[in-house]
C-alpha cells in the first residue's frame, strides 16, 4: 500500500503541473489586467507608471518566464504576495482555505451520516414504505437547488425559531462550540443535497450487492440478517459510495461560492472569484494549486480506502 | 451605494474656500483645538455611555491595509474608522480641523501653512508632527507607492517644509482654491512612519478607533483608541464604543437578515426593496437612517468616437434622443423602489453646493426621442450600452436604458463587465454609453475637475468630453475663494452639460442604514457610519 501511495504522490506531479500551466494560461487571456485596476482612471494615460508597476510585478517579462519564475519560487514553497492586498499569498490562503475544508469535510461527513443508513434501509425494505419515502425525499434533494434549501433554512431555523445564527464563521481552533454552533445552516445546506444523491446510490449499490451469489451463500451459511447486509453487503456496496463522495468533495472545495455567499463564509470560492475578477494571478495560481493538491489526496484517499472496505482490490 | 467607480475612481474633495475654512477655523477654533464636539445641547441630553462593541455588517470589505497604497473609503471599508487627516469632516461633509488646528494661505494661493495639534498621536505613541505628515505625503507622492486616487489629491505639490515641530508648511505648483478638502481623513490618511515595514499586515493610523485585526470576507476588529483628541460636550473623551467588529456579508438579505436574527447591530446598504416597508414593520425594534445622497448616477456617452459623439454631424440629435428617451420616473421606482430622486446636476437638495436653477433639459418625450432618431437618420443605429457588474444599480439602470432606447427605434447591445474590462472599452472606446455612478463630492472641483474638465484623465479615459468654455470656469472655480462665486461658475458648467449631454444625471443614490435600537447617538452622514466628526459611531455608544 505504501508504495501505491508514493506512485500515486509522483503521478499527482504531472497532474499539478498541467494544472498550473492551464490556469496560468487561462488568466492571461482574460480580458483587462491588473496593472488596470491598481492604477483605477487618474493614472489611466500614464505609461510610465504603468511601465514601473509592470516592472514591479514582473508583468514586463514574457509569460513563459513570468510562469517559470513563479513556478520555481512555488516549488521553494514562496507563492509570493498578492497583487492587491500585498499580503503573502500564504496568509491569504491561510484564511480561507481552512474554512472551505471545514464546510466541505463536514457537509460531506453528514450527507454520509444521512444517506449510508437510508440508502440502506431503502434497499433492504424493497418497495415498501420507507423505500418510498427514502426515494421521494432524495428526489426532492436532488431538485431543489443548494442555495434555495440555504435561504430556506435560514428563513426557518434562525429567523423563524431563532436556534441558529443566520451567517458567520468561527474558526474550530479559536472555539470549538461555537464553530460547530456556525457551522450547522451551512453544513446543513451542502449536505443535504450531496445526501440525495449518495442515497440513491447507496441504494443501487446495495440492491446490486444483494442479488450477487456471495450473500444467498453467506444466508445459507446460516448467518444472521444483519450480519449479511451490514458486515458484507454494505461494505461492498459502499465502494461507489465513497468514490462518489470523494469527487463530491473534490467539487465541493472550489465550488461553494453561492454558499459562502448566502452564510458570509469566508472560503477560497470567494477569494478565487474575486481574485479572478481582480486578475491577481498569484493568488489564482496558488489557490487553485493548493486546490488541486487537496483533491488529489482526496482521490489517493478514497483509492486507499477501498482497499480497507474490499481487501480483494488490488493497489498496483 | 457602497463604493463605485468610486472604487477605482473616487476623487478627491475640495471643502470651503480659504475664506471659509479660516472662519470655520476661527469659530471652531477653541473647540477644536480640544477636539470638542458641536452640538451641546443635543449632546448634554444624551446621556452617552462609555463602553459596549457595535458588530456592523457592510456590503464592502477593505481591499488591502496598507492606507496610503489602498485608502479606505469613508462609506463603506471599515477601517476608515482608524484613520484622521490633516482636516476632519463634519455632517455636512464640509471640512473642519481634524490633525490641523489652523491653516494659513498665502496671497497667490501657492502655499500653505498647517498648524498641527499639539499632543495628537498615531496608536503607536508617536507624534502627530509635522516631520511625520511630510513622510506621509512623500510617501504618497511616490507613483508606486500611493493608490492613484489618493495622490492626485495632492499632486500639485511642489515642496514640503517642516517649520517647527507642529507646522508644516507645503508649497504649490499652481494656485489652488481647493487644497483645504483634499487634505481631510479621506482620501489623505495619516500613518505612523514607524509602521511603514508592517503596513500591508498591521496598519497605524491616528483615528478614533486602532486597528486590531483583519481577516478578509470575515471580521475587521477595531479598539477604541484612548489618546484620541475628540471629546463630547460635557468633556467625556471620545469614541464611547470599546470596539467596533465589521463584518463584510456582501449579500444585501444576508446582511438584514443578519440584523434580526441579533447577529449584527448595524447594518449598511439595505436594498431599497427592503428599505420600503421595513420601518413601518420593524420599526419598534430598528432604526433605520437615510443617507440622501452617497452618489449620483448617470449616463456616459462616449464623446470620442462613434454615432452619439461630436464626430458624427448628429450625435447631439442622439443624445438628446436619448435623454427624452429615458424615463426617470421609471428607473426611481424599478430601481430604487421610489427612494430616491431624480437628478438635474450632480448634487442633490441636500448638498450646499445644489443649484436649484437648473433643471432637467430633456424631459421624458418618447415620441420626441423617435422623431430625432429619425432626423439623425439612426432608425436602427446599433449602440452598445455598458455598465458594470459590481453595483446592481448600475446594470439595473442599464438594462431599463436599453430597453427605453430600443423602444424608440435604436439597436442596443447591453454590456456588463467588472471595471478592469470596462476601462479597457472605455479606453479603446469600444462603447456608445455608460451606465454609471460617482460618489458624493464634498467640493464641485472633485467632480467637475476630473470628470467634465477636458484634460482630466478620468474626462479622457470615459466621455472624453471636451468643452473650452466649461474648462475655462473650471480652473478659474479651482483658484476662485469665495464659494457664491465659485457655486455660479460650476452653475455654468452644469447648464452646459446639461445642454451638450456628454453625460446625463439620472439619479441620486440613497443609502440606507439599520440598527438596533439599542444603538444611541448615532447619525450617519454623506461621510458614512465610521468617520464623522461628533457623528457615526465616533459619537455612538450602546445602551
Amino acid at each position: 500500500m505504501l508504495i501505491y501511495a508514493i506512485n500515486r504522490i509522483l503521478q499527482m506531479i504531472p497532474v499539478l503541473f498541467v494544472l498550473t500551466v492551464v490556469v496560468f494560461t487561462f488568466v492571461q487571456l482574460l480580458p483587462g489586467d491588473v496593472i488596470d485596476t491598481l492604477i483605477g482612471d487618474e493614472q489611466a494615460e500614464d505609461p510610465e507608471l504603468r511601465k514601473a508597476l509592470e516592472e514591479e510585478y514582473g508583468l514586463d517579462k514574457p509569460i513563459y518566464m513570468q510562469y517559470g519564475i513563479w513556478l520555481g519560487k512555488a516549488l521553494q514553497g514562496d507563492f509570493g504576495k498578492s497583487l492587491i492586498t500585498r499580503r503573502p499569498i500564504s496568509v491569504e490562503l491561510f484564511e480561507s482555505i481552512p474554512a472551505t475544508v471545514y464546510l466541505g469535510l463536514v457537509g460531506i461527513g453528514l450527507s454520509i451520516i444521512i444517506a449510508v443508513p437510508l440508502g440502506s434501509i431503502a434497499a433492504v425494505k424493497r418497495n415498501s414504505a420507507t423505500d418510498y419515502a427514502a426515494q421521494v425525499t432524495s428526489l426532492i434533494g436532488i431538485s431543489i437547488p443548494e442555495f434555495w434549501f440555504a435561504i430556506m433554512a435560514v428563513l426557518v431555523f434562525s429567523l423563524h425559531l431563532g436556534w441558529l445564527p443566520s451567517s458567520g464563521y468561527v474558526s474550530p481552533f479559536e472555539d470549538l462550540g461555537q464553530s460547530l454552533y456556525y457551522l450547522i445552516l451551512p453544513a446543513l445546506a451542502v449536505g443535504f443535497r450531496q445526501a440525495a444523491y449518495t442515497t440513491r446510490l447507496t441504494r443501487s449499490s446495495m440492491l446490486d450487492e444483494m442479488n450477487k451469489e456471495y450473500v444467498d451463500t453467506a444466508r445459507s451459511l446460516g448467518f444472521s440478517e444483519p450480519k449479511v447486509i451490514y458486515k458484507y453487503t454494505l461494505r461492498n456496496a459502499l465502494i461507489p459510495t465513497i468514490t462518489i463522495s470523494g469527487l463530491q468533495l473534490a467539487n465541493l472545495l472550489g465550488g461553494t461560492v453561492v454558499l459562502e455567499t448566502i452564510f458570509a463564509w469566508p472560503g477560497i470560492g470567494q477569494a478565487i472569484y474575486l481574485a479572478i475578477i481582480d486578475h491577481d494571478y498569484p493568488l489564482i495560481q496558488a489557490g487553485i494549486l493548493v486546490l488541486g493538491i487537496i483533491v488529489v489526496c482526496v482521490n489517493l484517499l478514497v483509492d486507499l480506502l477501498y482497499r480497507v472496505l474490499n481487501p480483494r482490490v488490488a493497489l498496483n | 451605494m457602497s463604493k463605485d467607480e468610486t472604487t477605482h475612481n473616487p476623487e478627491s474633495k475640495t471643502g470651503p474656500t480659504r475664506r471659509q475654512f479660516l472662519g470655520t477655523a476661527g469659530a471652531v477654533a477653541g473647540a477644536a483645538a480640544v477636539g470638542v464636539s458641536p452640538n451641546k445641547a443635543e449632546a448634554a441630553k444624551r446621556d452617552p455611555k462609555r463602553g459596549g462593541t457595535v458588530r456592523f455588517a457592510t456590503r464592502a470589505d477593505s481591499r488591502g491595509l496598507d492606507q496610503h497604497r489602498n485608502y479606505y473609503y469613508y462609506v463603506s471599508h471599515p477601517l476608515a474608522a482608524t484613520s484622521m487627516g490633516l482636516m476632519d469632516l463634519n455632517l455636512k461633509m464640509e471640512p473642519v480641523p481634524g490633525i490641523a488646528v489652523g491653516s494659513e494661505v498665502s496671497k497667490d494661493n501657492k502655499t500653505y501653512t498647517f498648524s498641527l495639534r499639539k499632543g495628537a498621536t498615531y496608536h503607536d505613541g508617536a507624534d502627530v508632527d509635522a516631520a511625520s505628515v511630510k513622510w506621509n505625503f512623500e510617501r504618497i507622492l511616490d507613483p508606486k507607492i500611493g493608490h492613484p486616487f489618493v495622490r492626485a489629491a495632492i499632486k500639485d505639490f511642489d515642496k514640503m517644509e517642516v517649520v517647527d515641530k507642529w507646522t508644516i508648511r507645503c508649497h504649490l505648483k499652481n494656485p489652488s482654491a481647493v487644497l483645504i478638502p483634499n487634505v481631510t481623513y479621506y482620501p489623505m490618511q495619516l500613518m505612523s512612519p514607524a509602521s511603514v515595514a508592517n503596513a500591508d499586515n498591521h496598519p497605524i493610523g491616528c483615528g478614533p478607533f486602532k486597528f486590531k485585526s483583519w481577516k478578509k470576507f470575515d471580521s475587521t476588529v477595531m479598539e477604541r483608541f484612548e489618546n484620541w483628541y475628540e471629546t463630547d460636550a460635557q468633556g467625556n473623551a471620545l469614541p464611547y464604543l470599546d470596539a467596533i467588529v465589521g463584518r463584510p456579508k456582501k449579500e444585501d438579505r444576508v446582511r438584514l437578515t443578519a440584523l434580526r436574527t441579533g447577529e449584527v447591530d448595524l447594518i449598511d446598504n439595505m436594498s431599497y426593496a427592503d428599505a420600503t416597508g421595513f420601518e413601518k414593520k420593524y420599526g419598534d425594534k430598528y432604526n433605520t437612517w437615510d443617507v440622501p445622497q452617497v452618489g449620483t448616477g448617470y449616463i456616459g456617452f462616449n464623446m470620442k468616437n462613434g454615432p452619439m459623439s461630436p464626430k458624427n454631424p448628429h450625435g447631439k440629435l442622439l443624445r438628446q434622443a436619448a435623454a427624452h428617451a429615458i424615463n426617470h420616473e421609471a428607473v426611481h421606482q424599478a430601481i430604487f423602489n421610489g427612494l430616491s430622486s431624480s437628478a438635474p446636476a450632480f448634487y442633490s437638495k441636500v448638498s450646499p453646493w445644489h443649484m436649484p436653477e437648473v433643471k432637467r433639459p430633456y424631459e421624458f418625450d418618447p415620441d420626441k426621442a423617435r422623431f430625432l432618431i429619425k432626423k439623425a437618420g439612426a432608425v436602427g443605429e446599433a449602440i452598445i450600452l455598458t455598465s458594470r457588474d459590481a453595483y446592481a444599480y448600475m446594470h439595473q439602470t442599464g438594462e431599463i436604458v436599453h430597453a427605453m432606447l430600443s423602444e424608440v427605434g435604436l439597436k442596443v447591445q447591453h454590456e456588463i463587465h467588472p471595471y478592469s474590462v470596462l476601462k479597457q472599452k472605455w479606453q479603446k472606446g469600444e462603447f456608445h454609453l455608460d451606465s454609471t455612478a460617482n460618489s458624493y463630492r464634498p467640493d464641485p472641483d472633485a467632480w467637475y475637475g476630473r470628470n467634465v474638465y477636458s484634460k482630466s484623465a478620468t474626462t479622457k479615459l470615459r466621455t472624453g468630453y471636451v468643452n473650452e468654455k466649461a474648462d475655462k470656469l473650471i480652473l478659474e472655480a479651482q483658484q476662485t475663494l469665495d464659494k457664491a462665486k465659485r457655486l455660479e461658475l460650476y452653475q455654468a458648467v452644469e447648464l452646459m452639460v446639461n445642454e451638450e449631454v456628454p453625460m446625463l444625471y439620472t439619479h441620486y443614490i440613497p443609502l440606507l442604514e439599520a440598527g438596533v435600537k439599542s444603538l444611541k447617538g448615532y447619525s450617519p452622514a454623506f461621510a458614512g457610519p465610521y468617520s464623522t466628526q461628533g457623528a457615526g459611531l465616533r459619537a455612538s455608544w450602546m445602551s
